[in-house]
């Protein structure tokens, strides 16, 4: 489904990725995982179709993105969904919150209708924002706000808002760091849901348990680029590479 | 809204107008009739309807005066008058630009000024009071009862006793002007106060300080209960010095130079204003139930003066 | 407190009788009700999105156009008075609409006075929006619209509070709409193009202060009144 072949990006003079060649094909979770600040979070937005890379080409459903034209890109962007650290939710209600994805993808006439009906009395909370609540395990909290929310469930929220209108691939930024065990193991489980939707699930982490947890395959990132992928098992216990190795056991310190 | 409103007011002025023409007994067949006798619709009067921008002094539209009479002339020809107090200067100015119609002021000398540069024509005496000079019971300078008004102010110059000035080309500060020409003294220094304000609030800081000042006759009155000041040298209307005469003018504004001005209003207005129903209502005006304006526009004896500069003479070489 | 003029009756107002007309006080307020809230709507309707589009965009003279806007704040009103007075006099580009006088030239100047702030608070209020917010909007796939929007929402109470203290600003303004409006009401007393603060410079150059004080704390309530609607409306809105 999602191909990135050869990508390389560069900030300013010093590259942040190299040639880093990934795939990601429904329903499968794949784990970038490497120290703080060594391009997850950018390769993370490539594979989003948010960020152009400096050389290199992404293809998501056979189509070369970055040479598409802007409405084409703009349609296969928005059957991705991202998750980031911080929840950032809109200070609203929970349902508005989750339903922001599927509001924005109907037409204006539409939307305008449904204002107005909100207006006058409560507005039918649709079907996919209490499933995606429940995946989340949060379905009865639709009509508390956003403010109310302590922060797990605050981020679990912005996972349904992901969720809710059914991406074909969803992307995760260290979406658990900041969470309690109990939290995150509600999000590891969304994550598992999601996938057996057949929703691809690309999930930066430093919490190498956690990868091991959830991903299919892990993508090892210790520098200029990838130095592993595979399955996730093969890389834990058998890496080609000593760095990797290293990184692994925790013995590698930047 | 308004449309309506002029609508209405319009077939008031114009039932108004057909009225009074059928009680002044004569229509233009000089027939007596009755409205509409002919079958016609009765025809509007040219100016129904319309609005006449009138811009005058802050003084002249305290007094309430004009509040009080305008309304006769409004339903007499079915208009509204806007009278806006501005001070003498702006007043002038805002004739000058086109954006009033007739001026009422009472600085001669600036009015003279805008008839000679063209903007004002057709201009009339209207009315006088006069100013007065005040100051604390106290009568520091010693200028009770002074039959001259200049020797007066002289006096107050040499005992360098506090005094409060306008300072805003108003009418009055442009007579407190004059008297210091005529007096040959300049007045300047510590006790010589220019405020930049209006009457009423002068005659507060007079008070405050315990100084002389100039007051038109109707704004003391008007504030006479408030303040501890009291009539030091008294205008010509009490018998005193001629000097202290406050002329009141109205000019249209010369439709030759701003073809936007309203003139036919404005020589309606000055029409009613200077006849003898609107005189007598001027005289009859009361504050504090005595007589602020003593009205000049109805006389025997025209004095023809009023129509020119003062002083203007047709040139002896004719063309 | 009274002035007895003959001309002149009484109107109670509430527990405290002014030498007014009937309709006086109660036209003036309207004046200066009608003349701010228009000039206050128009206002927003320009500022808002001149601070949506700043907020989002880079452009060249963009730093320009931001001191341009706090210098608008800071500007002396009466100078405001003199150019709109310029602008709408016979003598001016727009003389032909015979504005000068009118409730009309008062809300131009009112328009003037009152865009700087609305769009200064309501620009800092939109920049002050979480980045995290603004790219969560755009990554779910909304468009710049969508996005727009969203800050909007999210910048709401902020951007109440430009346009409170843009009528804030209108509705105390004095030297320029006494200058183009020129103070006028009719001879029985209902107003023309006087408000609240002209009447109370009116009543403070005749010297009756204490007149003037008590306009004065009329329009402090009127104030008070439209800012508490406001406050309201906006925590009836706000999530539970």
């Amino acid at each position: 489904m999602l191909r990135a072949t050869d990508v390389t990006h560069a900030y300013d003079a010093e590259p942040v990725l190299t040639d880093v060649s990934l795939v990601v094909d429904p329903g499968e979770v794949l784990a970038l995982i490497g120290p703080s600040g060594v391009g997850k979070t950018t390769l993370l937005r490539i594979l989003g179709l948010s960020l152009e890379p400096t050389a290199g080409t992404v293809t998501f459903d056979r189509t070369d993105v970055w040479a598409a034209d802007t409405a084409r890109r703009r349609a296969l962007r928005r059957r991705t969904g991202t998750v980031f650290q911080a929840a950032s939710l809109f200070d609203a209600s929970v349902a508005r919150n989750v339903e922001y994805g599927l509001r924005v993808r109907r037409s204006w006439r539409e939307r305008i209708r449904s204002g107005l009906r909100g207006l006058v009395g409560r507005e039918d909370v649709s079907g996919s924002v209490h499933d995606a609540l429940g995946v989340v395990g949060l379905p009865d909290a639709a009509s508390r706000s956003a403010d109310s929310l302590s922060g797990g469930e605050a981020q679990r929220v912005s996972f349904a808002r992901a969720l809710a209108y059914d991406p074909d691939l969803l992307l995760l930024d260290e979406p658990t760091s900041d969470l309690d065990p109990r939290n995150t193991a509600v999000v590891e489980d969304a994550v598992e849901r999601a996938s057996d939707r057949d929703i691809g699930v690309v999930v930066a982490t430093h919490d190498m348990n956690q990868a091991e947890r959830i991903a299919d395959r892990v993508a090892v990132l210790l520098g200029d680029g990838v130095t592993e992928v595979g399955p996730t098992e093969a890389v834990f216990d058998d890496p080609h590479d000593d760095r990797t190795r290293q990184f692994i056991a925790g013995e590698l310190v930047y | 809204m308004s449309i309506q409103r002029r609508r209405f007011i319009t077939a008031l002025g114009a039932g108004a107008t057909v009225a009074a023409a059928g009680c002044a007994g004569n229509t233009m067949d000089g027939e007596t009739n009755e409205s509409g006798s002919n079958g016609e619709t009765t025809a509007q009067v040219g100016v129904a309807g319309e609005t006449l921008t009138l811009t005058t002094t802050t003084s002249t539209y305290d007094t309430g005066l004009l509040d009080a009479i305008h309304t006769n002339f409004e339903d007499l020809y079915g208009v509204s008058v806007d009278a806006v107090a501005q001070g003498t200067g702006a007043a002038l100015e805002s004739a000058r630009n086109g954006d009033a119609d007739v001026v009422m002021v009472h600085a001669r000398s600036l009015e003279d000024e805008f008839m000679r540069n063209g903007y004002g024509i057709n201009r009339r005496d209207l009315m006088f009071n006069d100013f007065v000079i005040v100051g604390p019971e106290a009568d520091p300078a010693g200028i009770q009862g002074a039959s001259s008004a200049t020797d007066a102010l002289t006096t107050i110059a040499d005992a360098q006793a506090p005094f409060v000035s306008r300072g805003d080309n108003s009418g009055t500060h442009t007579k407190e002007l004059v008297l210091w020409e005529e007096a040959g003294t300049q007045p300047g220094g510590d006790w010589y106060q220019e405020t930049g304000t209006g009457m009423g609030e002068a005659l507060n800081i007079a008070n405050q300080q315990g100084a002389y000042t100039l007051s038109d006759r109707g704004t003391f009155i008007s504030q006479r209960s408030e303040i501890d000041l009291t009539i030091l040298v008294q205008g010509p209307i009490e018998g005193g010095p001629e000097i202290l005469a406050n002329p009141y003018g109205v000019m249209a504004v010369n439709p030759g130079v701003h073809d936007n001005a309203n003139y036919d209003l404005a020589m309606a207005y000055i029409g009613w204003i200077t006849s003898p129903g609107a005189q007598d209502a001027i005289a009859d005006y009361q504050m504090n139930g005595e007589q602020l304006f003593f009205p000049e526009a109805v006389s025997e004896e025209p004095d023809f003066q009023q129509y020119v500069p003062e002083g203007w003479q047709s040139d002896s070489a004719s063309e | 407190m009274s002035v007895a003029l003959e001309a002149v009756g009484f109107a109670p107002v509430g527990l405290v009788e002014l030498p007014f007309r009937d309709g006086y006080v109660p036209s003036i307020v309207v004046v200066s009700l009608y003349v701010s809230l228009v000039a206050v709507s128009l206002s927003t309707l320009v500022s808002v999105p001149v601070a949506v589009t700043m907020g989002f965009l880079e452009f060249p003279g963009k730093s320009l156009v931001k001191s341009v806007i706090n210098t608008g704040m800071g500007f002396p009103s009466v100078v405001v008075g003199l150019v709109v007075l310029f602008v709408v006099s016979n003598q001016g580009p727009l003389g032909s609409f015979e504005l000068i006088f009118t409730r009309e030239a008062m809300i131009l100047s009112q328009f003037v006075l009152a865009t700087p702030p609305i769009t200064a608070i309501s620009l800092a209020a939109i920049t002050g929006v979480d980045d995290g917010v603004r790219e969560a909007a755009s990554a779910l796939g909304g468009t710049r619209v969508d996005v727009a929007l969203v800050v909007l929402k999210e910048a709401r109470y902020g951007i109440a509070t430009a346009i409170l203290a843009g009528f804030g600003r209108a509705i105390s303004e004095v030297g320029s709409v006494l200058i183009v409006g020129g103070n006028i009401t009719s001879a029985d007393g209902i107003s023309k193009t006087r408000t609240l603060t002209t009447a109370i410079q009116l009543e403070a150059r005749q010297g009756r202060y204490e007149t003037a004080m008590i306009l004065g704390a009329v329009l402090v309530v009127l104030v008070l009144t439209v800012n508490t609607i406001v406050v309201r409306l906006g925590d009836g809105n706000a999530p539970r």
